[in-house]
């Protein structure tokens, strides 16, 4: 296999942190790693191959200008690799809005697909996660968009999950049909008839169920569902914590707790999910989240690598030409 | 489809620049280019974004700049052109300049 492009320079933890998970991938998985970025930049690189960019696209720089502009940076560096074939895909926990750029204008987006979507797999304790897309990439869509998401995000469960007939859904404030926005229900209607395994519509507390394996949204309310989940974790296993630290009776059976509650902690670590998929673009990309630690490149490798054996962007291909 | 392929080579007149645009909207959009015309608002009637925008310049740049050299596009005027009449103006304003 031709090496995954991993994007040195991008995160809040990176490069550190980005290169030992690199090294680690390498040593853990077996599959091999190109690092991005400023040579000098990035210390011990293990003997790992580095493809050299002089320039980095910052969190806060203006997404399509940042490519456009930032022509030696690690991440155009990264997605040209991939569109030259020196790479079977890459990874990025910079820039997001960047990452989808220098992936669309450089590697280019698949034949029929009129806009890539940002997917995110939403974990579910005990069962396959929930595939969340858009989950940030089109603040503005239309049902024809929805469409091509839901049939990508199909897609993308079967190559990732093994799951054979994904049930589609669609987000909204109500089973019923009535209920929603006017994308929402015209969107509902393209949905029930286009051969998917749709399901329906679920509400954002259905998310982290066995309700759907895919569900379906503009890039803004999957945005905001993704980032109020992602606090309210946050917030519960902080209030967890406090509680059994508040007395000295909750401390001695704190670690008992901890036993019974550490699987399932690490079933939500996001840092165990692989990172967001972009799909729609002619190359496997993902975009591991900002503060993305050793641990999650690995896996974010990993998860490349699979979906490049996997031949994803063949079967996002298929999907969309047969809808 | 390399320009070449399409148009002979020589100036572009401004009629050979709006096909131009429209053929690569259309492909970017993937939308007919029978539903695109100078009066197409890129945002209110076509739903470009930004990185759709964008994609366009850079079509465009890799086929005029074989054209002309040193045709180029600058980020900052891109705010100045809301439809496709005033990209083909500015194609062909940048393009005279260029030769």
């Amino acid at each position: 296999m031709l090496p995954i492009a991993v994007d040195a320079m991008g995160g809040d933890n990176a490069p550190r942190e980005i290169v030992e998970g690199a090294k680690l991938a390498v040593e853990e998985l077996d599959v091999p790693v190109v690092l991005v970025g400023q040579p000098e930049a990035l210390g011990d690189a293990g003997g790992l191959e580095v493809i050299p960019a002089s320039e980095v696209i910052g969190m806060r720089d203006d997404p399509a200008q940042g490519v456009r502009r930032k022509k030696d940076s690690s991440l155009v560096r990264a997605a040209e690799a991939v569109r030259d074939g020196k790479a079977a895909a890459m990874v990025s926990a910079g820039n997001t809005g960047a990452t989808m750029g220098a992936a669309l204008l450089r590697m280019g987006r698949l034949k029929g697909v009129q806009r890539p979507a940002i997917a995110t797999p939403i974990p579910v304790p005990g069962q396959t996660p929930t595939v969340l897309l858009d989950a940030g990439a089109n603040a503005e869509c239309t049902p024809t968009y929805l469409l091509q998401f839901a049939q990508m995000g199909a897609a993308f469960a079967t190559a990732r999950y093994g799951i054979k007939d994904p049930k589609v859904a669609l987000l909204s404030i109500g089973e019923e049909e009535t209920k929603g926005t006017t994308l929402v229900k015209e969107t509902r209607g393209l949905l029930a008839g286009a051969g998917l395994n749709f399901v329906g519509n679920v509400e954002g507390r259905d998310l982290m169920s066995d309700a759907a394996d895919v569900v379906v949204t503009d890039g803004f309310t999957g945005n905001v569902a993704l980032k109020t989940l992602e606090g309210s974790l946050k917030f519960l296993v902080s209030a967890v914590f406090n509680a059994m630290n508040s007395s000295e009776e909750a401390k001695s059976v704190s670690g008992v707790l901890l036993d019974a509650l550490s699987p399932v902690a690490a079933e939500l670590d996001p840092d165990a999910t692989g990172g967001a998929m972009l799909l729609g673009v002619e190359g496997v990309c993902i975009i591991s989240h900002g503060s993305s630690s050793a641990r999650a490149i690995v896996n974010a490798v990993r998860v490349a690598g699979e979906m490049v054996d996997g031949q994803l962007v063949d079967r996002l291909r298929g999907a969309v030409a047969a809808g | 489809m390399p320009a070449e392929t399409h148009v002979e080579r020589g100036p572009l007149d401004r009629q050979q620049v709006l096909e131009l645009i429209r053929e690569r909207l259309a492909d970017i959009l993937e939308i007919g280019p029978e539903t695109i015309n100078e009066g197409s608002s890129f945002t209110e009637d076509l739903d470009a974004d930004s990185l759709a925008l964008i994609e366009l310049v850079e079509a465009l740049e890799e086929e005029l700049g074989e054209r002309s050299v040193g045709f180029r596009i600058n980020d900052e005027d891109l705010e100045d052109l809301k439809t496709v009449g005033d990209a083909v103006d500015y194609v062909v304003a940048r393009l005279a300049q260029a030769s």
